[in-house]
């Protein structure tokens, strides 16, 4: 069962909704919980055992935590001023055990279950390399859905109760529903506890307003998803697979058509998550805003994916360039190479941590840590080379505050995007290169000219309609970046206008949305890291 | 304030520090922004900013910070 197949769009889905409206109140979230192991199960059959043993797990530990910091709290109010010091330091030793413990836990089952495979192949090829005659057995180990999302969300859990951002939850259905919510859980948004735990228990009701708002923005994500993702397919699968038959004209439509793929069926999926779950009166946080507005690529990672960067900023990168060792370096880096350069080195540490981590979380090869080292050594080589362009840029009198020089930002930094998502789409490091290297080398157009580009699993009508509705959401997206809602805007409409534009969305969607027997049936991008 | 507010302009200049409440909403400061914002505030007014009060709450306006380094100052 996927959120775009028949089997949830018009068998589960509306039956969790009539389930959910029909009982009262307080057992909605029952419902839910319910609709969330039995979609879990739908996919992931028997290793349903795993998300329950980890729920107890994760509940256990939260719990502990804040004992530890009860416990704490009451010898604090009866010690001497003096006295206290030692006792915050030798609890926060305490917490800290039990917080690694809990996050070693749920970490080394993602490492162990995602990873094994690729760690596995990479020490056989060096045994080979080597040439020890000795291979590693690897075993096959089947991968919960949704699985580097629930880690996420469940280490996000444990270290905001350790900071005491969060009460540690007694009542394990409530947790569990927020680790496990259906529209969730395969792709995202990865959600901290204080955003959704409450108003997934609360049990709202399902509005007239919520249901057609929700609606609507399930449709927008069909558009993006089935009319213009799920057609890219085919073509994009040739070009990656069989590269090296076409000419550099065919490697820049393959690496910028991806781009737009990943984009589609990724934000689409969200709008239909968020949608999905607005119709519940849940509202979860916003994972898209407008990307290829952006000015710069640090820019671009706090609008494309966004609680994924939100959670490796706040889990990661604070911690770590916070922490004791790179604050001493930070200090003593800034006495020496000034106030600019001086905490660089620090971010530049966490900043490798965090692009490691992204790439590696991605998935399990080598073009996914080449992916996050490119963003790594992109964004850093931005920060090193600020004050030098804006040395020149004062020099040569440019206000950067143009519309012109802006403009030329967001080009560029679409250029680095399209270049970077070649090599996360690319089968091995190596090819990426080979496609980008024929871009330079064996460019031309022939392949526009002679109709080899027809012949790569999209004709001229597939064509056109990508065009029609990526411009669609294109100005769309433009009214976002102005704040505008289209939702609201429609609303407002007379009801002769309104439902006017409710079946052109329902008729484009049936008429251009790829499925049936001429295409393949596309699985969530995301759905796999 | 003021000293806070000169600190600022070092870091990123051409933000309206008096009145912006949105300096890490509208991503006028950006994580490595505020890594050094947080060794500048820590060396200019002998206080420790812990990980946890690193939140967009504390970040947002000149006065938010102000209020933290405050509190911060106070609980020694």
């Amino acid at each position: 069962m996927t959120y775009f197949g028949v089997a949830y769009l018009f068998m589960f889905l509306p039956l969790t909704l009539i389930a959910y409206s029909i009982v009262p109140q307080k057992h909605r979230w029952k419902v839910l919980l319910l609709a969330s192991y039995a979609f879990f199960w739908s996919i992931s059959k028997k290793l349903i055992v795993y998300v329950i043993g980890s729920t107890f797990l994760i509940h256990y530990i939260g719990i502990w935590l804040e004992l530890l910091q009860n416990e704490r709290n009451g010898i604090l109010k009866e010690a001497e001023k003096e006295q206290k010091k030692k006792i915050r330091a030798e609890y926060l030793k305490k917490q800290r055990r039990v917080l690694t413990f809990g996050v070693l836990v749920n970490i080394g089952i993602l490492l162990v279950v995602k990873y094994i495979g690729f760690i596995g192949g990479n020490v056989n090829s060096l045994l080979q390399t080597l040439k020890i005659p000795f291979k590693l057995q690897i075993p096959k180990i089947l991968m919960p859905i949704g699985i580097s999302f629930y880690t996420l969300q469940a280490v996000s859990y444990l270290v905001d109760i350790y900071h005491e951002k969060i009460k540690a939850d007694k009542n394990i259905a409530r947790l569990s529903l927020y680790l496990t919510f259906f529209p969730q859980i395969m792709e995202g948004p990865i959600c901290r506890y204080s955003e959704t735990a409450m108003q997934l228990w609360e049990g709202n009701k399902i509005t007239y307003a919520n249901l057609k708002s929700g609606l609507l923005r399930i449709s927008y994500g069909m558009i993006k998803k089935m009319i213009i993702a799920d057609r890219l397919n085919r073509f994009i699968g040739e070009i990656y697979r069989n590269y090296a038959k076409y000419d550099g004209g065919i490697m820049v439509a393959g690496m910028v058509l991806y781009t737009l793929q990943l984009y589609m069926d990724f934000s689409g999926t969200m709008d239909m998550v968020i949608g999905t779950s607005e119709i519940f009166g849940i509202k979860l946080p916003e994972n898209f805003k407008q990307p290829f507005f952006s000015k710069n690529i640090s820019e671009f990672w706090t609008r494309w994916h966004i609680t994924l960067g939100a959670f490796f900023r706040d889990y990661i990168f604070y911690p770590l360039s916070l922490s004791e060792p790179l604050k001493k370096l930070t200090t003593n880096a800034r006495k020496k190479i000034g106030k600019y350069y001086g905490p660089l080195i620090a971010s530049a540490i966490a900043l490798f941590c965090v692009w490691f981590c992204n790439g590696l979380w991605h998935g399990a090869a080598w073009t996914f840590i080449f992916f996050g080292m490119y963003h790594f050594v992109l964004i850093l080589s931005g920060k090193i080379f600020e004050p030098a362009v804006l040395w020149i840029s004062a020099k040569l009198h440019i206000n950067r505050e143009k519309a012109w020089y802006k403009g030329l930002q967001i080009i560029k930094t679409t250029l680095l995007v399209f270049v970077g998502e070649l090599f996360f789409r690319a089968t091995t490091v190596t090819s990426g290169f080979e496609m980008l290297g024929k871009m330079f080398t064996n460019f031309s157009l022939n392949s526009f000219k002679d109709g080899t580009i027809l012949k790569l699993g999209m004709d001229v009508q597939d064509f056109i309609i990508i065009a029609i509705f990526t411009i669609l959401v294109f100005v769309i997206s433009i009214m976002h970046e102005k704040d505008i809602s289209v939702r609201e805007k429609i609303s407002k409409k007379n009801i002769v206008i309104r439902w006017t534009i409710y079946y052109l969305i329902i008729f484009a969607i049936l008429l251009f949305g790829a499925y049936g027997i001429n295409y393949e049936a596309v699985q969530p991008m995301y759905a796999n890291f | 304030m003021e000293r806070l507010i000169e600190i600022l302009e070092e870091i990123e200049d051409g933000v309206d520090y008096e009145n912006c409440t949105t300096l890490i909403d509208e991503h006028y400061l950006d994580s490595l922004a505020i890594i050094s914002l947080v060794a500048e505030l820590e060396d200019e007014f002998d206080i420790v900013i812990p990980t946890v009060e690193i939140i967009p709450d504390n970040f947002n306006s000149a006065k938010a910070m102000w209020e933290m380094i405050t509190r911060l100052q106070e609980e020694g």
